[in-house]
């Protein structure tokens, strides 16, 4: 029994191995279907399957994959062209026939699913070129022993007389040509052409001779015994259309030889294309096995961050001693060879992506036909090597983007001539390594990603407000794609618009730690940039700190760090932003986060950490940058885990532990995190002094319309606050200056003469003292530019005209702080 | 006449399986003091007790849990029991213990004020836990009596679960 297993998981093991080749291949084989290479290469697969599934007795599989390879032995005779029809037929097959495997694998027996109606439609197709091919009928059933199954079979039948047999072979052919007239016969050439390999070689009169002799041989050999029996298992295999038992006898008796023969020729043939010249020496070992040595060498790289760190504080402490020297040289040959291992192992645990690549072939080929479109797939660095577990994780993501591509990127053939483009839409499927990762990346030339359309249509669906959509750049449109909910497809087909898929692809991105980047240009094209570590187990980290705590940022998220003067940081409608070059980027304090007392805060200047994951990007404000380092992440095990923003943790150098953001997680959570950057506690403190009644709380309205200022104040006088007014710049800028009153918030125009908004916000910014008193400005310039004007002049607050009391109200409240129980 | 027999027969199978029990069924548990009490957990259920190390916090967990700390490569939530229990957090003293339990895969550190002793106790010296909480949601297993106290029997898997 034991063995039948060990039997049976080889042969489950190479089946799926070569499937996966074979959709490939047959997909190629659409376009160029007289590479008699390639034909004998998706012969070889059902051949092969077919032998060792009837030597471990699936019959089913057994079945199916007769009649399938049949049909391709009568495409590479040229017996058969094969054309699109023709290729359904064989792809729903091989469909089946991984069904059953798959079957096999789960539960160890090939029943339950039906194939009776393949087959027939399998022999369909085989019957329509070979009912008129009637004298070949015969050749099949006796080549395979000829040179498959060659020697043993001569061997066995070497010592028959021919005389003994002559008149059988007579009667069979007569019984053949009788039967084929009838026409029912098919199936029985069917399972006897099928033991018909490739022995073109051979000159008609060889094997005319040579069928003659076995034929007759075992002919004889079965004649009274034996016929019997044979009978049942050819009716049983030939369900649909009974066999003529004379027609099927000679077929069957040649089947348990045969079959097991080529296969072991197969092998050899295999190993020899796989390997070209030089023989590739290759052991199977069980993933948990590697898991396993993934795991110790986790555990040495810790011992060796641990090392480096003793060895340094042995170093400060006997600066000069002759010991020293040699610990050195132990530490760091210790650390060079732990390297090195680290490498050798994750090297053994690296597969091709061309292992998930393959499969896509034969996607584009099936939603082309199914969407009436034109596509060509180009694939180039299937060779490129990562991580098996992420390998098994991108699959996913991939089927989903490339089918987003097919169906809504690239347009049917008529749109595209019109666009003057080619008829046939291509899309490129490329990976490469950059650094620690690899970057895959998927560029269609179809229509593009039109960000106003994008915008348009999330509103519609209330994914984001029109607020937010006009606050959006290009890329942020073109990340709308990934929300849950939006689907642009006008027809929801079966192969997307669902409005599911794109955000599976994030999410399982983001689980990666992995970045996505879109490109588009309307009518040109979309470019879909993945970019994922090369590994899981190990990663390097930034360590950052925070009071007087650590966190570990996994490197790939990191996208760069900047140093800023807290000057540098703007609250707009209650967020902290601050500019990075051409870019708002919004700000939240990891402590705010991770709910970190903050006892004291006297710097300056604090440090930003730009993450990035999939398309989104936010800044992390941090206390301090601590450095670069490899950690092992290790989980915090089941009473712990699922904390929010928290992926595991690590243990440094000095044996604590550190925790390891999850920077998607962190993405998620800044959304509802409450700022409170900017807003230091000395500083409100002194500004605000003791509040004990609402007249205790000043703000000054500056606004040169008479109109304004009295609505402005008629808003704010319920609340009972000291209002004090200035029609300009000029005239506010001196009220503040003579210090006569301690303001705690102002609101301020932007078009007014002498002085406007813009420049007294900035000349206000300029004194320390009144460095966070908020500045809201009142105004009736909404666009994105004057906000982000001022934005960067210190306003905290935008308020648009017309407004309403309560709004204005609320937004001055919020502001100064305004203590409701007074 | 054989009613009588009957109940013979039966007092004598008491004794006997009363033998038993004073025989094999002996518990060991480790007694320990969080607070003013004392309480104790199956000897079995402990991987190990040590000396305060120091530990990490980790963000949004409740209070009771001050973290996670490293033993020995593995990365172990640490309890405060005081805390758990509803009292105050106290600074760490000399006496001060992490006391590793585990239940099946389940390993956790918990902080304790002081050890006392181990303790062997007949089960029939074990009572049942005071019925004024309800079953599922106490933490206490039973109540150990000795001659001269009475010990709080701990449900380990309890403490282990998961209750935020």
């Amino acid at each position: 029994m034991d063995e039948f297993q060990e039997i049976l998981q080889d042969f489950l093991v190479e089946s799926f191995e070569l499937i996966e080749q074979l959709d490939q291949d047959l997909v190629e084989l659409e376009s160029r279907p007289d590479d008699l290479d390639l034909l004998n290469r998706i012969f070889r697969v059902a051949h092969t399957i077919k032998g060792a599934s009837s030597f471990l007795n699936f019959d089913v599989l057994t079945h199916l994959t007769h009649h399938m390879e049949n049909l391709l032995n009568m495409a590479r005779h040229g017996d058969l062209v094969i054309d699109a029809d023709v290729m359904d037929v064989i792809l729903e097959s091989i469909d089946l026939m991984k069904a059953l495997l798959t079957r096999i694998r789960d539960s160890g027996v090939d029943s339950g699913l039906e194939i009776s109606a393949c087959v027939m439609r399998l022999d369909a197709v085989a019957n329509g070129t070979e009912a008129p091919a009637e004298a070949p009928v015969a050749t099949p059933v006796e080549e395979p022993k000829v040179v498959e199954a060659a020697t043993e079979e001569d061997a066995d039948y070497s010592g028959m007389s021919e005389a003994e047999v002559e008149a059988e072979i007579e009667r069979l052919i007569a019984a053949r040509q009788v039967e084929d007239a009838a026409k029912r016969a098919h199936k029985a050439e069917v399972s006897a052409s099928a033991e018909e390999p490739d022995y073109a070689g051979m000159s008609d009169d060889e094997v005319e001779a040579e069928i003659q002799r076995l034929l007759a041989e075992r002919q004889a050999e079965d004649a009274a015994k034996r016929a019997h029996k044979v009978e049942e298992p050819v009716a049983q295999k030939a369900q649909p259309a009974p066999a003529p038992v004379v027609a099927a006898t000679p077929a069957v008796p040649v089947k348990p030889a045969a079959a097991p023969a080529p296969r072991r020729t197969e092998a050899k043939e295999d190993g020899e294309s796989r390997g070209g010249s030089s023989v590739e020496q290759t052991i199977r070992v069980d993933v948990k096995r590697l898991d396993h040595l993934m795991n110790l060498i986790g555990e040495l790289v810790l011992g060796k961050n641990r090392l480096i760190k003793i060895n340094d504080d042995v170093e400060e402490r006997y600066e000069g001693e002759a010991f020293l020297e040699e610990l050195n040289q132990v530490v760091s040959i210790v650390s060079l060879v732990t390297t090195d291992l680290q490498i050798a192992v994750m090297k053994t645990r690296m597969l091709p992506i061309g292992k998930v690549f393959n499969k896509f072939p034969r996607m584009i080929r099936d939603l082309s036909r199914e969407l009436n479109k034109k596509i060509e797939l180009e694939i180039t660095g299937e060779e490129t090597e990562l991580d098996k577990s992420i390998v098994e994780e991108i699959g996913d993501p991939l089927v989903h983007i490339i089918r987003n591509s097919c169906d809504h990127g690239i347009e049917v053939p008529n749109v595209r001539l019109n666009a003057g483009k080619e008829e046939i839409g291509t899309i490129q499927l490329r990976a490469y390594h950059e650094g620690n990762h690899i970057v895959i990346q998927i560029i269609d030339d179809g229509k593009g990603l039109d960000a106003d359309m994008l915008k348009a249509k999330s509103i519609e669906k209330g994914i984001i407000t029109e607020k937010e959509a006009d606050g959006m750049s290009e890329k942020e449109a073109f990340g709308l794609i990934f929300r849950p909910g939006f689907s642009t497809a006008a027809q929801v087909t079966s192969v997307s618009g669902r409005g599911v898929g794109m955000d599976v692809v994030k999410t399982n991105i983001e689980k990666l730690n992995g970045m996505i980047d879109i490109d588009s240009e309307v009518g040109k094209g979309t470019s879909m940039k993945l970019k994922i570590p090369l590994t899981l187990a190990i990663i390097q980290a930034l360590l950052v700190g925070v009071q007087e705590e650590y966190y570990a940022i996994p490197l790939a998220s990191v996208l760069e760090t900047v140093r800023i003067s807290k000057d540098e940081i703007y609250t707009v409608e209650s967020r902290s932003v601050m500019r990075l070059r051409d870019e708002v980027l919004s700000l939240v304090h990891i402590g705010d986060i991770f709910e970190v007392e903050r006892v004291f805060d006297n710097s300056e200047h604090a440090y930003v950490v730009v993450l990035g994951l999939a398309e989104s990007k936010i800044g992390l404000i941090v206390d301090s940058l601590v450095g670069q380092e490899e950690i092992v992440i290790k989980s915090l095990g089941e009473y712990l885990k699922g904390i929010e923003g928290i992926a595991g943790a690590t243990i440094r150098g000095d044996g604590g532990v550190t925790l390891i953001v999850d920077v998607a997680a962190l993405m998620q959570m800044a959304k509802s995190v409450k700022s409170t950057v900017g807003q230091e506690s000395a500083e409100s403190k002194g500004r605000s002094g003791a509040k004990n009644k609402p007249s205790d709380y000043t703000v000054m309205i500056v606004d040169d319309s008479k109109t304004d200022r009295t609505i402005m104040r008629k808003a704010l006088e319920p609340l009972g606050i000291t209002l004090v007014e200035a029609t300009d710049g000029v005239e506010a800028l001196n009220i503040l200056k003579q210090g006569d009153h301690m303001f705690d918030g102002m609101l301020v125009d932007i078009e007014m003469p002498r002085m406007d908004g813009y420049t007294l916000a900035a000349e206000i910014k300029k004194y320390n003292k009144y460095k966070n008193l908020p500045l809201i400005a009142v105004t009736s310039r909404t666009g994105k530019a004057d906000r982000m004007r001022g934005v960067e002049s210190g306003m905290v607050e935008y308020i648009t005209k017309p407004y309403s009391p309560e709004y204005l109200m609320n937004v001055v409240k919020r502001n100064i702080k305004f203590n409701e129980g007074l | 006449m054989s009613e009588k027999l009957q109940q013979i027969i039966n007092r004598q199978n008491k004794t006997l399986s009363g033998e038993d029990t004073k025989i094999d069924e002996v518990i060991q548990l480790v007694g320990f003091i969080v607070g003013d009490e004392e309480f104790s957990v199956p000897i079995l259920s402990i991987q190990e007790i040590i000396k305060p190390i120091s530990w990490t916090r980790v963000p949004q967990t409740p209070a009771y849990i001050l973290g996670v700390f490293n033993l020995r490569g593995s990365v172990i939530p640490l309890i405060d029991l005081r805390s758990r229990f509803g009292l105050e957090m106290i600074k760490h003293t000399e006496e001060t213990r992490f006391i590793v339990m585990k239940n099946g895969d389940d390993v956790a550190g918990f902080v304790i004020d002081r050890l006392t002793e181990a303790i062997r106790l007949p089960k029939r010296d074990v009572g049942p836990a005071p019925e004024t909480i309800s079953e599922s949601e106490s933490m206490i297993d039973g109540v150990g009596k000795q001659a001269d106290r009475i010990i709080t029997i701990l449900k380990v898997w309890k403490l282990l679960e998961r209750n935020f």
